[in-house]
């Protein structure tokens, strides 16, 4: 914390002569600052909530639309999408940092941006370790080093702790035509894992995936997961479906909501979700 | 000849929907699974009904258009259903039937459009007018679509494309029932025109010489067409290909007689798509394929290989 004060005491850069923070990002790109970040913009919604959590809200000065946790962001001006974001919007807000989400396209916006002099980081944020390499990645870059530290800390010990046995069988369906669910490549997948449960679709590499109604019905899961909208009914209208009633689970509306604001994307909150989850796992087991 | 392997390759497609699936049921078992009787067969049937309204509809168009790249989507259906769905998905119609629902009456309006515009040239419709009115009415609704999808919240509007491009895994007894309740009467309309369609064939002007009510003609077998199309979407989404080459592929077999074409194309169609379902839902098992990427990975070999045996259409 008193390095980062200090760093923050450069940045504003009255009389010390420049400190060079240098981080490799999800690019493999050197992103060297003289000094921490005092005017950012975040382009992805999961890196506005870790930099808040973070301590540095104040240095935000930009946000895509989507970014609307914490109720602090609020505050921030909207600079639109943050995939094909608006450069002038983002430019604008002269920051001295922009956040982007690290895809292909993304690469060609950062390129972009630093031609015009911003300082621009590519992070990927999909899996649980993401989360916490990039609080102390970005704690560096906007001089919260030690806040940085103890969430990246903090994280790691979820996964350090021993999760209780599997004893219920989920699956996470995320869109019903095509029946589409959560396999291993999902942060989704990370959180049921921890939380004690087992996702019957692991064995899927891919985030997610297309799979047959029949597979469901043949791995047979003791509770479907859902991650309703914000004025989704529960259940949701599909369970009515009569190809749907097939399904064991959906028959006895064994329905799990995930609210997608705590489990929606990695974020620093990560414990919270695991708390959360093993709490409605263990209501499915004693019925 | 030719109807006994169509019809042995017709059970042997249906029969492989039944028994083969990403679920390992043995034989022994096929008569009593609730996997087998709730999700295979309804999903055989449905694929089968799919296909073959889709290949009908496609072989009156290219009848009444007199364009061989003339398909069941050409007319803007497609676009319509897209524009009814996203609709949905934006405004909030919910219910377990509300994308179906939406995608036909999308398709439905589509349609209606077409159908005026076809019309502006005095009482008679224009098939060239009609392909570009189609074209259009198409464009229009993509563009306006695009402009909803890239204004709203993105991940649930994706969904929508998901869902149109989505295949066959809405199937269920119910909307096998409703299909099969509803398609008769546009199949028959079209099974009634096939004689006009054959002078049709010749030209118009001949055509109406030879006794053919050449407009009653050309708007009855665009209303059956569209309104079998639309319901093929209400059920199954957007699945291509089975309506543009199924009626080539019957073409070159059954020659040009509609009498005999549109029977060939029915089944043809419905043995297309029941096998490509089969393999979609199996090859990259408990993962699935979108089935029109199979109907053309399926159909394009089959039909080179038809083009060689019997020369151009």
């Amino acid at each position: 914390m008193l390095v980062g004060l200090a760093l923050l005491a450069c940045g504003r850069g009255a009389t010390g002569r420049p400190a060079a923070l240098a981080v490799t990002d999800d690019a493999g790109r050197r992103v060297n600052l003289v000094a921490p970040a005092a005017r950012v913009v975040s382009l992805a919604p999961s890196l506005t909530e870790l930099l808040f959590a973070l301590g540095a809200g104040p240095q935000v000065v930009g946000r895509t639309t989507w970014c609307r946790y914490p109720a602090a962001a609020a505050a921030v001006p909207d600079v639109g999408d943050g995939l094909s974001p608006n450069l002038e919007a983002v430019a604008a807000r002269r920051p001295d940092l922009v956040l982007l989400y690290h895809s292909p396209l993304n690469e060609t916006t950062a390129a972009q941006l630093e031609r015009l002099g911003i300082a621009t980081v590519l992070l990927r944020q999909d899996r649980h370790a993401d989360v916490a390499r990039h609080a102390r990645l970005l704690g560096v870059l906007t001089g919260h080093p030690g806040a940085g530290d103890s969430i990246g800390r903090v994280l790691d010990s979820v996964v350090a702790a021993a999760a209780p046995p599997a004893r219920v069988r989920v699956a996470i369906v995320v869109w019903d035509a095509p029946p589409t669910v959560i396999g291993a490549g999902s942060y989704l997948d990370e959180l049921v894992t921890l939380a004690g449960g087992a996702n019957v679709f692991h064995d899927l590499a891919a985030a997610s995936a297309t799979v047959s109604l029949e597979t469901i019905v043949h791995r047979d899961p003791g509770v479907i997961a859902i991650l309703p909208d914000a004025d989704a009914v529960m259940p949701p209208a599909w369970a009515r479906r009569p190809e749907w009633r097939a399904v064991r689970a959906v028959r006895a509306g064994r329905f799990l909501v995930l609210p997608a604001e705590l489990f929606g994307r990695p974020s620093p909150r990560a414990p919270e979700a695991v708390l959360e989850l093993r709490r409605l796992l263990a209501r499915e087991t004693t019925p | 000849m030719r109807w006994v392997l169509l019809g042995l390759a017709a059970a042997g497609a249906l029969g492989a929907a039944v028994v083969l699936g990403p679920a390992a049921i043995p034989l022994a078992e096929l008569g009593t699974s609730p996997i087998v009787r709730d999700l295979r067969l309804p999903r055989a049937l449905l694929a089968f009904l799919v296909g073959g309204a889709l290949a009908t509809a496609g072989t009156g168009l290219q009848g009444l258009l007199r364009n061989p790249l003339a398909d069941p989507f050409l007319l803007g259906l497609s676009g319509g259903a897209g524009l009814g769905v996203v609709l949905a998905i934006a405004l909030g119609w919910g219910g377990p039937w509300g994308l179906p629902v939406a995608a036909f009456a999308g398709a439905m309006g589509a349609m209606v459009l077409v159908y005026r515009l076809g019309l502006v040239s005095g009482g008679a419709l224009d098939p060239r007018t009609m392909l570009l009115a189609g074209v259009a009415v198409g464009a229009f609704a993509a563009a306006v679509t695009t402009a909803i999808v890239s204004l709203a919240e993105a991940s649930q509007l994706r969904n929508a494309f998901l869902w149109l491009w989505g295949g066959l895994s809405g199937a269920s007894w119910q909307t096998v029932a409703v299909l099969a309740v509803y398609a008769p009467v546009p199949l028959a309309v079209l099974a009634a025109a096939a004689r006009p369609l054959d002078l049709l064939a010749l030209g118009e002007e001949p055509a109406r010489y030879l006794g053919a009510d050449v407009e009653r003609v050309k708007r009855r077998v665009y209303l059956a067409a569209s309104l079998l199309t639309a319901a093929a979407v209400a059920v199954s989404g957007v699945i291509g290909f089975v309506g543009l080459l199924v009626p080539h592929l019957a073409r070159l077999v059954w020659g040009h007689r509609h009498g005999a074409l549109l029977p060939a194309a029915f089944v043809g169609g419905g043995t297309l798509l029941t096998l490509a379902d089969t393999l979609a839902r199996t090859v990259v098992a408990p993962r699935e394929l979108p089935v029109g990427i199979v109907t053309a990975l399926v159909g394009v070999p089959v039909f080179a290989l038809l083009l060689r045996r019997w020369g151009a259409p």
